[in-house]
């Protein structure tokens, strides 16, 4: 169907330019909650890449963990800092140089990762939603492409995760 | 495809739902103004101080003693979707994975961090 | 039993026989649109009316009684009368994350609304991970409380945004865990299947001690996600003036107000859809006479009937028990509750694996 592909690639390019516009807001703005609000979108509309490629289950994934798990937590973060600091010092020319050397080192990745994609047309929307049976399956398995081991190793990360948590609270009390 | 169609449908409608309610309360409701309007709704003397306060780190972790079980719920949906199919094999692969984090559970109880001090 | 689909069946082949595809198209996303709007606030104002005449009823007085027979119309009224306030902004507020709070708190309500299975052949949204889909979306409010507190520059807003979100983002780890022990009975994450999974007995029945355990866990979970009472403490009126929407005025909020109350339908619909068979009929296996007669009664009905059942419990106890203190509301999250449910959820699927289940 012509006039569907046509409005599902508008829908991408939407959903790219959210990506893109958001991104560079989140880095510019001078107020940190809203730099916390505009990442919000970025993920609010990587969600919706997912569920454009009809990875529905992965969509809710982001939505849960990073909309309504990380955000939560960066805001929490955000108001354990005190504001007295808030006076915008000025940077200095070293961490502006390391700065600018970072950022051109993700620009080269980026320019190298988009010419070793092979694009095709892989923003077009697929087929039928994956089965979460097949996620469940794969993920239970111990075959040579099963998941088993790393969703037993998942909570050994997720048990570090805690200790380290803990840790890093109870020492700022 | 259907069901993308119908998510946006719904997004849109939500935006919908408050910028009409919004517009039509900006449209027919009163304007005044009056500087004590702008006053923040507190103790009715002047406000001191900024309310964007320091607060205690006790919020903090318990967002990321969330963030931990979230993913782990997130990570036993597909799990549980297919356990009806495995049987019992389904209650042993997960029996390690639940062990683990129960113990993470009762680390953060014994040092009292699901304590509220 | 009748089948919603036959009316949008009707409806789109109507569409289509008149209009060119793209156009029925489009019209039928507009009458969707339209429908979730109208439907969303005659709930949001049917639910108000029913928390005041309940409340009215649990203490002894008549409630609004005056607008129309029996008062049926005052929640109308109040609707007018809020849109006519005005809609006001405080000094130093962050505007644009004060105004973009509202949105992003009806966007997660809304979209969570869609996805609800109200009768059979009656649903807009329906995913294959429904049920993780609607905890997704209604974790996305969170956010939109904490922006709301944030931005009004006032500390009552801010502290009652704080204790929301701590309390939201704890209970929601037992709804989802809750919610969990049926995924394991069910076997499936879509809830059309997942009502359609409760033809011969209905979950609550099906998967009987943990299934109960689940379902009281849920209850309560589900009230402390909505802020009701007994946990309201992040808008409790006598120390924080009204929490995170304190500086909100007018339509303004209005929108937390409705969003409240179709939160808690939603967490009703959902404990209805999941535990006690959503729109399917009682069926009970072998009593075919029972069944048939049982089919008699259309599905919104029986959804609806189930789900006001539910809403009235959820105010029972808001009127019933007195509000917990932060310490004893966390305590029970992750002292009780969680271990509760992890055990919990070991039971279901020893139950599930062995059988035992009807």
């Amino acid at each position: 169907m012509e006039n569907g592909s046509l409005a599902s690639t508008l829908v991408f390019f939407i959903l790219a330019a959210v990506m893109v516009v958001c991104s560079i807001l989140a880095v510019t703005t001078k107020k940190i909650l809203r730099a916390a609000t505009y990442l919000l979108f970025v993920l609010f509309a990587t969600a919706g890449l997912y569920f454009y490629l009809n990875y529905s289950f992965l969509g809710a994934v982001q939505l849960t963990v990073y909309a309504g798990g990380i955000i939560v937590l960066y805001v929490f973060s955000i108001f354990l800092t005190s504001t007295d600091e808030e006076k915008n010092r000025p940077i200095r020319s070293y961490r502006r140089w390391l700065g600018f050397i970072a950022a051109s080192a993700g620009t080269l990745l980026c320019v190298y990762l988009f010419n070793a994609m092979p694009w095709g047309d892989a923003y077009h929307a697929k087929g039928a939603e994956v089965p979460v049976k097949a996620i469940g399956n794969a993920l239970m398995s111990a075959d040579k492409f099963g998941y088993i081991l790393p969703f037993e190793a998942l909570s050994i990360l997720l048990l570090a995760c805690i200790i380290g948590g803990i840790m890093i609270a109870r020492k700022r009390r | 495809m259907l069901n993308l169609t119908l998510f946006v449908v719904v997004i849109l409608t939500a935006i919908a739902l408050v910028a009409a309610g919004w517009g039509i309360g900006a449209w027919i409701s009163p304007r005044t103004y009056n500087p004590q309007k702008g006053e923040a709704y507190e103790c009715g003397i002047p406000t001191r101080g900024r309310s964007w306060m320091q607060f205690k780190a006790g919020y903090y972790l318990f967002a990321i003693l969330f963030l931990m079980f979230d993913v782990e719920t997130v990570f036993l949906f597909p799990w549980a979707v297919v356990v009806r199919d495995m049987g019992i094999n389904g209650l042993l692969s997960v029996l390690f994975f639940l062990v683990i984090l129960v113990l993470g559970l009762a680390y953060a109880w014994r040092k009292g961090a699901l304590e509220w001090k | 039993m009748f089948d919603f689909a036959s009316v949008t069946g009707w409806i789109d082949g109507f569409l289509r026989s008149h209009l060119s595809s793209a156009l029925s198209f489009f019209i039928e996303c507009v009458l969707i649109g339209l429908t979730i709007l109208v439907a969303y606030a005659v709930i949001a104002l049917i639910m108000i009316l029913a928390e005041r005449k309940v409340c009215a009823a649990f203490q002894c007085r008549r409630g609004p009684n005056r607008v129309g027979p029996w008062g049926l119309f005052q929640t109308v009224a109040d609707m007018v009368k809020i849109l006519t306030k005005e809609i006001m902004e405080i000094n130093h507020v962050d505007r644009f994350l004060y105004n973009l709070a509202p949105f992003v708190v009806i966007i997660a309500s809304v979209l969570a609304f869609s996805c609800i299975p109200f009768a059979k052949g009656l649903q807009v949204l329906d995913f294959n991970v429904g049920v993780f889909f609607m905890m997704a979306v209604s974790s996305i409010g969170i956010v939109g409380i904490l922006l709301a507190g944030w931005s009004s520059n006032n500390k009552f807003s801010m502290i009652g945004a704080m204790r929301s979100g701590a309390q939201m983002i704890s209970y929601e780890l037992s709804i989802g865990l809750s919610l969990l022990t049926i995924v394991v009975l069910s076997g499936t994450m879509q809830l059309s299947e997942i009502v359609e999974a409760q033809n011969d007995l209905w979950f609550i029945f099906k998967g009987h001690i943990p299934a109960f355990i689940a379902f009281v866990v849920y209850l309560v979970a589900g009230t402390a996600e909505t802020n009701r009472g007994p946990f309201d403490l992040p808008e409790a009126e006598s120390e924080l003036t009204a929490g995170y929407h304190t500086e909100y005025s007018g339509m303004h909020f209005g929108f937390y107000y409705v969003a409240e109350f179709v939160n808690a339908f939603i967490v009703a619909s959902l404990a209805t859809t999941l535990f006690l068979g959503g729109w399917m009929p009682l069926h009970i296996p072998g009593w075919d006479g029972f069944n048939a007669a049982m089919d008699y009664i259309p599905s919104i009905l029986w959804f609806f009937g189930k789900t006001a059942l539910m809403i009235f419990i959820l105010m029972w106890f808001k009127w019933t028990f007195p509000r917990l203190r932060v310490d004893q509301l966390l305590t029970l999250e992750w002292r009780y509750l969680l271990p509760l449910n992890l055990c919990n959820l070991l039971v279901m699927v020893a139950v599930v694996a062995c059988g035992w289940h009807f």
